[in-house]
């Protein structure tokens, strides 16, 4: 593990992507895309132009080739083959060092600030239940809809209430494992005041492939009047069963 | 063939043993004979059933996988398109489970079997029943899949078969315990065969063959089966587990469980990522010798080459929870297991460098194989290539569950396909002695690549395609499209190669011994098709190139072996080559799952149905029983080991080698039982946690019996030693009677916690008691049947004459049994 | 018979370590202090086996390569247990 202080500083360094969850994908992705092409076109290029050169046409052969029934031994250019190696080896790991500023950046980012809601995955649906500041049930709850405000960070905690589900919001760049009796913490946040769509993305049983919640992410105001209805309306209502309780 | 005796040491002892042979043609029906196929034990034999077999698996999930495409023609809404939902489902997990089982591992097996022992110069592997029953066990399993189709509905869960969706809450049917079941039966014959390929492989090649100087495929083959031992152990307690939850109603996956559906992605991908490379390695192995051959130059970096496939064998049981970054893993688990999944993929750019380098100053010559291997190799690059950006743990949480994967895993395992069937046509000439159809080949492959192509690689473009749906953004169209054109393609190849090589089978002409000019290795010095005995004479590299001993002075045997000078004597040694049992064992095996897979929480179903199920089980287990049996009874001679390199087991005679490589895949079946209970009490709470029987002493004397029957076991030997029968068979029944009555005093304390009303499904705690303990109970019930037949073979004098080797074998695993308990004893009684 | 001798012994060294197991929990080392009585009894248990299977499964007097095969199937259910289990601490 790295010390906390090399990863703050490189934190900071602005070398690491940071930003949304979407910003932090593109970037990383587009880097990968890049090289990988790059690394893939030249490999297999190379391979191409050697199989190329040196198809048998026929002629002369100066080289000593391989007989039947000898003992097997390699041929040389090891040096080559260890140059080849390091230099891919260098490429790998300092990419995915350069990734895991990032992936600390983003597991770093849950908690304290911003709008707390428990996704609950069921056969085959959503249940979103709105957290208080404390981080206890507050009374709203919704099925089928994520409403969420723009530009904030919405903090996920996911499970489920059945099977094994995964919930994703692939425009947003947000996905956490929906597992009973567990817990799995995620985040995102949107910029722009639009709709969006979360799929499942595990497979868990005949309506899987249907197994979608709108997002709303809706301005600010907007949200809160709807939060606030919400709150009064829950509190309504439980006020409403404990006198239709009799109590 | 030969009919010469064949001289042989074992390195250290002056006897003959039985290796030598004739070809017993009377013992073995002719190749076209349907009886010749039920029996035989010859491994050239059981290759060809192996690869056939696989190759009809192809078409199945190639069929599975045509039908996924016609579903995905379009974004289909609910009951449109030519599948339902749940059909869909089944087959998206059965095309996976198929074409890695019953495909992918079993075709690499079939080459296993038919090149690995030319290669090496044994004339048969060390076991060559238990081979024939690794294939019969294969073959049962397979046909349980197709049986599950029929039983409601096959396993629908995903090839993954994610708790808690795989249990009867969730996927009541029968098909789906049919389906676990038949995995169970597969991991029972990778086991025997990986037992079998260990022992052969380290003991059985020929004198001068040194471990550095084996020929790449068979390495390959040789970490494949390691791999194989150790990870098919998890597979199967997980499977286990998974039928007592389905059969038994034990609770581990239940959705209650805290911890139980993590539980099993553990176990699973414990299991799982080591069999990426159980399946891609023979590829490889193949792909190194077909470049070698069609390069005419010898690998380049050929010790790096084997020291890399060696790290990643090892590595591979260390990076599972790669694919489990979005479950709720802690940061520090995430961090190491990302470092160690981009450790392993640095080999495996050694390994594609060095491949490329072996080209160059080559003569390459592109016959079909050639052809194959190569596109296999510009496609797990692009696999490979892909791969990394999964490593990343921030692209991961993304990719995760789309088509990303889908494509990328195709990239790697289809890749695997490609070389494997360029290895098809490298050593069909060798295997049939027919020659393919050049050109037919040629145009397969150009078929193939492009199908393959047009398939996987819309696959990335469609990426945010969630997998295992079929309603997807409209935007995805054209590339779904283009993938199910690709799929239809791809499967026209199929056709082609088939076609090809049928057609060469009956009318193609005969093939050379060595129909390819470069090829260095021992399959290429023999006719083609080799004669049943393998070799014209001793095959040995003592001299530094392979050369047959004795195949010149006929009858004599005069040449010895030539290990260090040692005088050999001969003996005409019989070896056999049939046996029906393997084939009964399967058919009983078949006939027991089926009866089984009836039982659902503890009870099987109302009226005929039930009575049919509870008849097929009883009759199933006496047969196997009774095959099992028979086969332990038949007097079967085998080729023996030793009589060349043996590194490192030199020594160990072939039967204690299959012992102990079989106790170590025991262990890892025992270890992933107690890993799990250990993983769900930590879920629980550990202290909250407290041992199910209220009492230690009845464990502590059940402690005191099974060491005393260890103990006596140990006496018997030693009387075995004395040549005293009375000794012998005294110390036997005293081990049968203190085994017994650990059973007993089990039944128990078992029937005191029913009466109680603990029962296996009260909760987690009750469920991983009995369950581990009753698999040790299972290994107790299975040791004393054996003590049973042992005592009688004793009383006619079976072990006083000789050395009580049978005796020592089976105080091995006695004494394992006992191990077990000494663990067993404190996590479930006292802690 | 020497081995005879050393059996005999081994085997009574075993019976009074599996005493000891549950001697620990009858003295309420556990209640005492967990993890030193949870240390004591797996030590115990450890060691109980690795005589077995040195002695009674003759692995002391086999090729050492044997011990190392089954170190590996041990390390493997190590490696799956330990990490596991430390994944959801
Ligand atoms: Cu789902
Ligand atoms: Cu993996």
């Amino acid at each position: 593990m790295i010390p906390d202080a090399i990863a703050a500083s490189v934190l900071q360094s602005g070398l690491i992507p940071r930003g949304t969850r979407v910003q932090v994908f593109s970037e990383i992705y587009w880097v990968f895309l890049g090289l990988g092409t790059l690394v893939g076109a030249v490999v297999i290029g190379y391979m191409l132009k050697n199989a190329y050169k040196y198809s048998d046409r026929g002629g002369a052969d100066e080289k000593e080739r391989p007989k039947l029934g000898e003992m097997p031994t390699g041929g040389g250019k090891g040096k080559k083959l260890f140059l080849s190696l390091s230099l891919s080896a260098i490429i790998v790991i300092s990419l995915i060092a350069w990734t895991y500023g990032t992936l600390l950046f983003v597991e770093g980012q849950t908690g304290d600030q911003g709008v707390d809601v428990e996704v609950e995955g069921y056969q085959f649906g959503w249940n979103f239940h709105y957290l208080n500041d404390d981080g206890e049930y507050s009374g709203v709850n919704t099925t089928g809809t994520l409403r969420v405000p723009v530009d904030t960070q919405v903090n996920l905690q996911i499970t489920s209430d059945d099977v094994f589900h995964n919930f994703g919001i692939p425009a947003l760049s947000v996905k956490g494992d929906a597992i009973p009796g567990e817990t799995t913490e995620t985040w995102f946040k949107a910029t722009e005041a639009k709709n969006y769509t979360a799929h499942c993305y595990e497979l868990c049983g005949q309506g899987h492939s249907y197994m979608e919640a709108g997002v709303i992410v809706m301005e600010e105001e907007a949200y809160n009047d709807w939060y606030a209805e919400q709150r009064a309306s829950a509190e309504n209502d439980s006020a409403g069963n404990i006198a239709a309780a009799g109590v | 063939m030969t009919d010469e005796t064949q001289p042989r040491t074992d390195g250290g002892t002056a006897t003959a043993l039985p290796g030598d042979s004739h070809d017993d043609g009377s013992h073995l029906p002719p190749r076209w004979s349907i009886k010749r196929w039920l029996i035989t034990t010859n491994h050239k034999d059981v290759g060809i059933l192996y690869i056939v077999t696989a190759m009809f698996f192809l078409v199945f999930g190639g069929m599975l996988a045509l039908l996924i495409r016609a579903q995905m023609w379009a974004p289909r809404a609910p009951g449109e398109g030519i599948l339902s939902a749940m059909a869909y489902n089944q087959a998206v997990s059965l095309h996976g489970l198929i074409m890695v089982f019953w495909f992918l591992s079993p075709i690499a097996t079939g080459f296993g079997n038919y090149i690995v022992p030319l290669q090496i110069g044994a004339e048969d592997l060390a076991f060559p029943r238990l081979n024939a029953l690794s294939y019969w066990l294969y073959l049962a399993s397979g046909l349980m899949v197709f049986a599950s189709f029929f039983q409601g509905s096959t396993f629908a869960g995903g090839w993954t078969l994610y708790a808690p969706l795989n249990i009867p809450a969730f996927m009541p049917s029968i098909g789906a315990t049919t389906t676990v079941f038949a995995i169970v039966t597969f991991c029972a014959s990778v086991t025997v065969g990986g037992v079998n390929f260990i022992t052969t492989i380290h003991r059985m090649r020929a004198p001068g063959l040194t471990m550095r100087s084996l020929p790449l495929f068979t390495w390959s083959w040789l970490l494949t089966v390691w791999m194989m031992l150790l990870a098919f152990a998890a597979l199967l307690a997980a499977c286990m587990i998974l039928l007592s939850d389905r059969l038994l109603g034990t609770t581990y996956f239940a959705m209650t469980t805290d911890g139980g559906s993590v539980l099993w992605t553990h176990l699973f991908w414990f299991f799982g990522h080591p069999e990426v490379y159980i399946v891609f390695f023979p590829a490889l192995g193949a792909m190194a010798e077909i470049f070698q051959t069609f390069s005419g130059n010898r690998i380049v970096g050929r010790k790096w080459f084997i020291v890399s496939m060696v790290l990643v064998a090892l590595q591979s049981f260390i990076v599972w929870m790669h694919h489990m970054f979005l479950t709720s893993i802690n940061l520090e688990v995430k961090t190491l297991f990302m470092a160690t999944t981009i450790g392993i993929s640095l080999p495996f750019d050694l390994m594609v460098f060095a491949l490329i380098y072996t080209l160059i100053k080559g003569r390459i010559r592109w016959d079909t194989p050639m052809l194959y291997a190569f596109g296999a190799l510009v496609l797990f690059i692009v696999g490979g290539i892909t791969g990394v950006f999964l490593g990343a743990v921030v692209l991961d949480y993304e990719f995760r569950g789309t088509y990303w994967v889908v494509a990328h895993f195709h990239y790697v395992m289809v890749s695997g396909a490609t070389a494997l069937i360029g290895a098809l046509f490298y050593w069909f000439p060798k295997i049939t002695g027919k020659t393919y159809n050049e050109f037919l080949g040629k145009v397969s492959f150009a078929v193939f690549f492009t199908g393959f192509n047009l398939l996987y690689f819309p696959m990335f473009l469609a990426w945010g395609t969630p997998r295992r749906v079929f309603a997807y953004r409209p935007e995805y169209l054209v590339w779904h499209r283009i993938a199910s054109v690709g799929a239809v393609i791809l499967g026209i190849s199929f056709l082609l190669i088939i076609y090809n090589l049928t057609k060469s089978l009956i009318s193609g002409d005969d093939a050379a011994a060595n129909p390819w000019p470069y090829s260095t290795t021992a399959e290429w010095a023999v006719s083609s098709p080799p004669p049943l005995e393998n070799f014209p004479g001793t095959p040995s590299y003592a001299s530094g190139a392979l050369e047959f001993l004795g195949s010149d002075d006929d009858g004599s045997g005069a040449a010895a072996a030539t290990d260090g000078g040692h005088a050999t004597e001969h003996e005409e040694v019989h070896v056999d080559h049939a046996s029906v049992w393997p084939f009964v064992t399967g058919v009983f095996s078949f006939v027991t799952v089926i009866g089984l897979s009836g039982l659902q929480v503890g009870s099987y179903p109302a009226g005929l149905e039930g009575l049919f199920y509870q008849a097929t089980s009883v009759v199933g287990v006496v047969g196997l029983i009774s095959a099992i049996s028979a086969m332990g009874y038949e007097n079967f001679t085998a080729h023996e080991g030793g009589f060349g390199e043996t590194w490192p087991f030199g020594g160990v005679e072939n039967t204690k080698m299959g012992m102990w490589v079989f106790l170590a895949s025991d262990v890892v079946l025992f270890g992933a039982f107690i890993g799990a209970s250990i993983f769900l009490r930590v879920a629980y709470g550990w202290t909250n946690w407290h041992p199910v029987p209220h009492n230690p002493i009845p464990g502590l004397v059940n402690t005191y019996l099974l060491l005393s029957s260890s103990f006596s076991v140990i006496l018997a030997l030693v009387a075995a030693k004395k040549h005293s029968r009375k000794g012998i068979v005294a110390s036997l029944v005293i081990t049968f009677v203190l085994g017994l009555g650990f059973l007993v005093n089990k039944g128990i304390e078992w029937l005191e916690l029913f009466h109680e009303g603990v029962w296996l499904d009260s909760g987690v705690r009750a469920s991983t008691y009995f369950l581990t303990t009753g698999l040790h109970m299972g290994h107790v019930i299975a040791g004393l049947l054996i003590t049973a037949y042992l005592i009688w073979r004793a009383w006619n004098g079976a072990y006083s004459e000789g050395s009580g080797e049978t005796l020592e074998y089976f105080g091995l695993y006695w004494h394992f049994v006992d191990i077990v308990w000494l663990f067993l004893f404190p996590l479930f009684y006292i802690v | 018979m020497a081995r005879t001798k050393l059996y005999t012994g081994i085997y009574v060294a075993l019976f009074v370590i599996a005493t000891m197991q549950v001697g620990i929990e009858q003295i309420g080392l556990l209640e005492e202090s967990y993890v030193l009585a949870l240390a004591l009894i797996t030590a115990f248990s450890v060691i109980k086996a690795v005589i077995v299977a040195g002695y009674f499964q003759h692995l002391v007097w086999e090729p050492r390569s044997l011990t190392y095969v089954m170190m590996l199937g041990f390390v493997g259910f190590l490696a799956l247990t330990v990490a596991a289990s430390y994944s959801i601490q």
